[in-house]
């Protein structure tokens, strides 16, 4: 700026003065502001994550119990190799993949078609939407609790109208195929709701006349459900599906209260392992291990699931 | 209206979806009826084949959650009423102090552009995903270390940590949705931005705290895992005594499911008045936006 | 190709009539406009015949054939959408092919359809984007070709034009009317749009309060409507409606002292001595400004302003406001003598707002 071009020179130099200086105090309060905001959500983050989990990672290369605190012995990758090559930890990943697959199949499909459903506007249907979502919103202990005793082989609900019917009873939480079907029974149940929720949203956020375009275009309802409403709602269901996924791959809860991982240790998840190992045989060593590997697993999903979260929140 | 044509095969599928949809509702309201109804059944009405739909109430299970006329199970350890009063605890204050530093940071994220800011909003919600499990493994130790062990104020901290992120990505949207002119506005006319923050802003989101406490708070409220481990008498939640609720004579149903009842109304209540809100507490703030 | 009838079709929704009673027959191959404000019935109309609405009462035929029952997929009809309605997640190319895709038409005929309509619409370098990609006028360009890619019977428009800016709206226009005679297929088409209709339609249906006013072609519209409203709504600025009274040699104008005389200004017989009172309806295009002392009444005049060489101008009578173009330069001052061409003296009904013939008034 030149001074001799301005009419009233040294005001107008003081004025740009305080100006400027004006705008260095609004970026450095914007600063604080980001600073004094974003500070106890960073501190106790860090405090509760991020310090943990590099204990974790820590502890993940140390042969160390709990009980015995001050003997801790450096093995370095010992506690994964270890892991990687025990059979009973395979068997555990391989059941919980199992039970992902399940629920998470049962739920979008379900989930999908009474969605499907929902869409339309009926009478009652505000009501029976709300009744509909009752599930999700129970502590996932009295669903398993609420389970084991309708699954309950003697005096069980369930087995009492199977019999009814004429089916034999069924040890439900006795055998291990039974108990992962009763689990994912319970799971589904509680979790369908979500995948209707989202499912129904996504449907009513396609406009009525592109199912009426596609109607005058002549596709057949199952023609317009795949090729018109599966793909314009895929990425609030990815979103769906990606929830669940991580959601049922880290199940403890619910193991806890219905089958407490038996019979035997036949429907133990991943994460009951890891309190399994950590809390009753307190090899901290070990347990911290396996929580690394959790916790990459499930952070691999994470980092999938933000992207798309992030994605749709600029479409929006 | 007129009659629209119709095939057997269309009406054959419209019963069948019709018939689908009956037995899911069966399958999705059944449980939550035998809950209700089991919850005043006595201890011999529970074991009955066939099982009984109309028997004289027994409260005994509703009396014990309320501390009303119900002996402890043992001289150590906290009744189930104590328990309930643990959970409102815990909840209550984890709550408030989770969604008071999520609407904080989620106005920062909403409104400011950061170095990391991508990376901080990913670290935050990654919270959320999270499993319990992983992390106890460590506070396990680091609570029996600070003292933190068995208390509510360790409890009330997890609670925090395990909402914040939660909160902060719920209350982003919602700040989202407030358009950028209303501090600008206020900035132009030479007030603060704190100033437009606390008198313009906050004031239109009232509604969303209210959703984003009502979401933090069903969490908060229903958590078990992390009270489960880090407790062992005096802070016990009620997920965590109802799962201990084995007496002499076996696991005290009525107990569970009265006490399964009373963990419901509160969410009930809830998840009413955040009813406009559902989709987007689901979402992380994401969908569902109005 | 088809002809279409709407045999006494009402349409109701709730105790709502959207449409009331409507009877028309639509030629193989016609290009038919419905017209009408927004609300009058015409949308509904069209949705019917596309069969996206039911009827309440009356019966839709497609060549004689009663189509009620038939749902819209059945109907072979073809529609572009007032909003575009491209789905968004195909290309423009999986939409365009969309209607044959769906009627599982074979893989070679839908590529020589494809190239055909990428021909007709120029369409080759959009082929391969998105909906999203697009300005509205080509999308709705899309939409147009995916409707006439598989030779419906029936081609319904429902003011496909309204969402376009004004300039690519003028071309699609003539494109559209040029493309229907190319192809000769029966056509429906709504708008609120008079211009539209009076330049597109072979026969335009005017509707109004879930009613139809008037079926005509585009010039009979103009210059003989049924009633007031047909009148007024058809014809850009709007038609004059003064109030008329009998007077002895004449008829008086409002609340005026300027009479219209039986012989200078040559009003009908009948009109004289008509015991109903009258309102006189004239077109500002048939309102000029005289020099002459004895061809004009003598009235207030504005001049108003001036497109190219057209002068819009208005005058006052009894306190009203009206129009009236002319071509040359009014004369100056504020008074002046406007002359009502005879020709264009229409006389309406003033309770009923019918157009008033001889035989009536008698």
């Amino acid at each position: 700026m030149s001074n001799a071009n301005t009419p009233a020179g040294a005001d107008g130099q003081a004025v740009a003065h305080a100006t400027r200086q004006n705008a260095l105090r609004k970026r450095s309060s914007g600063r604080l502001m980001i600073f004094g905001f974003l500070s106890p959500t960073l501190a106790i983050l860090l405090f509760m994550v991020a310090y943990p989990i590099f204990s974790l990672i820590y502890y993940s290369f140390h042969n160390f119990s709990a009980l015995r605190q001050s003997t801790m012995k450096p093995v370095g990758l010992g506690n994964y190799q270890y892991l990687l090559s025990d059979p009973e930890l395979w068997e555990r990943f391989i059941f919980t993949g199992k039970f992902v697959f399940i629920c998470v199949s049962l739920q979008m499909l379900i989930g999908i078609f009474v969605g499907y459903q929902m869409q339309k506007n009926f009478r009652g249907r505000d009501v029976i939407f709300t009744i509909l979502m009752m599930p999700m919103m129970l502590s996932p202990v009295v669903v398993g609790f609420l389970w084991r005793y309708m699954l309950n082989s003697e005096w069980g609900i369930i087995n009492f109208l199977l019999s009814s019917v004429g089916i034999a009873k069924v040890d439900w939480l006795g055998q291990t195929n039974a108990a992962l079907w009763a689990a994912a029974a319970a799971d589904t149940w509680m979790w369908t709701p979500f995948i209707v929720l989202l499912a129904t949203a996504a449907f009513r956020g396609i406009p009525e006349t592109i199912y009426e375009a596609a109607e005058v275009d002549g596709a057949s309802p199952a023609y317009r459900f795949f090729r018109i409403t599966l793909p314009m709602s895929a990425p609030v269901l990815f979103i769906a599906l990606i929830l669940r996924l991580i959601d049922s791959f880290k199940q403890y809860d619910l193991f806890v209260a219905l089958t407490g991982g038996g019979p035997g240790s036949s429907t133990q998840t991943v994460s009951f392992s890891v309190a399994k190992t950590a809390f009753s045989y307190f090899y901290t060593g070990e347990a911290s291990a396996l929580a690394v590997i959790l916790l990459v697993i499930i952070i691999g999903l994470s980092m999938i699931l933000v992207r798309h979260l992030t994605r749709m929140g600029e479409k929006y | 209206m007129t009659h629209a044509r119709t095939s057997t095969i269309d009406l054959a599928g419209r019963w069948l979806v019709l018939g689908l949809l009956l037995v899911y509702t069966i399958y999705n309201v059944g449980p939550i009826f035998w809950l209700l109804l089991s919850s005043f059944k006595s201890r011999m009405d529970l074991f009955t084949m066939p099982p009984k739909l109309f028997f004289t109430p027994d409260l005994s299970g509703y009396q014990s959650v309320f501390g009303v006329g119900a002996a402890k199970d043992s001289a150590s350890a906290i009744g189930v009423f104590d328990s309930l009063v643990n959970s409102v605890i815990v909840s209550v204050a984890g709550t408030s102090l989770a969604v008071f530093f999520g609407t904080l940071a989620g106005y920062v994220c909403s409104r400011f552009n950061f170095i990391g800011k991508g990376d901080f909003m990913f670290f935050v919600l990654s919270t959320r995903m999270l499993p319990p499990v992983a992390v106890l493994v460590f506070y396990h130790l680091m609570f029996a270390r600070l003292g933190l062990a068995d208390t509510r104020f360790g409890l009330i901290l997890v609670s925090i940590f395990a909402n914040v992120g939660l909160a902060t990505w719920i209350m982003k949207g919602f700040f989202d949705g407030v358009p950028k002119e209303v501090e600008q506005i206020a900035i132009v006319n030479g007030y603060t931005r704190m100033y437009a923050f606390t008198r313009l802003v906050l004031p239109m989101v009232k509604g969303g705290i209210a959703a984003t406490a009502g979401f933090c708070f069903i969490f908060a409220w229903n958590e078990f895992a992390f009270a489960s481990i880090l407790t062992t008498t005096q802070a016990k939640t009620l997920p965590v005594k109802i799962s201990a609720a084995s007496g002499a004579t076996g696991i005290e149903w009525t107990q569970i499911c009265a006490a399964g009842v009373v963990l419901i109304i509160p969410v009930l209540i809830f998840f009413y008045l955040i009813r406009k809100h559902l989709l987007m507490g689901m979402t992380f703030g994401v969908l569902g936006r109005s | 190709m088809a002809e279409i009838t709407l045999k006494n079709l009402s349409i109701e929704f709730g105790s709502f009539k959207a449409v009331d009673d409507v009877s028309l027959t639509v030629k193989d191959g016609e290009f038919v406009v419905y017209l009408g404000p927004s609300g009058c019935g015409k949308t509904t109309t069209l949705r019917c015949i596309a069969g996206l609405v039911k009827a309440t009462h009356g019966d839709v035929l497609f060549d004689g054939q009663r189509v009620n029952d038939l749902s819209a997929s059945e109907r072979n009809i073809a529609m572009v959408f007032q909003f575009v309605s491209l789905y968004p997640h195909l290309s423009i190319k999986e939409n365009i092919v969309f209607p044959l895709k769906a009627r599982g038409v074979a893989k070679a005929e839908i590529a020589r359809k494809l190239d055909w309509v990428t021909d007709v619409f120029k369409l080759g370098d959009e082929l391969r984007r998105y909906p999203g990609a697009l300005p509205p006028g080509a999308r709705q360009k899309v939409a147009l070709a995916r409707a006439v890619i598989r030779d419906p019977a029936v081609l319904l428009l429902d003011e496909p034009l309204s969402a376009i800016d004004e300039q690519f709206r003028e071309e699609m226009r003539w494109e559209l009317g040029h493309l229907q005679r190319q192809l000769g297929v029966t056509t429906i088409y709504v708008t609120h749009d008079q211009r539209e209709a009076m330049s597109l339609a072979d026969r335009i249906v005017l509707m109004n309060d879930s009613r139809i006013v008037q079926v005509s072609e585009p010039d009979r519209m103009f210059f003989d409507p049924v009633s007031v409203f047909a009148g007024q709504f058809i014809g850009s600025p709007s038609m004059n409606l003064i109030d008329l009274v009998p007077v002895d040699g004449g008829l008086r104008l409002g609340d005026s002292h300027v009479t219209l005389t039986a012989e200078r200004d040559r009003l009908p017989q009948w009109a004289l001595s008509s015991k109903r009172p009258l309102k006189l309806g004239i077109r500002p295009l048939n309102v000029h400004l005289t020099d002459e002392q004895t061809a004009g009444v003598s009235l207030p005049v504005d001049d108003v302003f001036s497109v190219g060489r057209e002068r819009f101008f208005s005058f006052t009578i009894g306190g009203n406001l009206y129009q009236g173009v002319d071509k040359r330069k009014s004369p100056s001052g504020s008074e002046g003598r406007v002359h009502f061409d005879p020709d264009g003296l229409l006389f309406f009904d003033a309770a009923s707002g019918r157009r008033a013939h001889a035989e009536e008034m008698a």
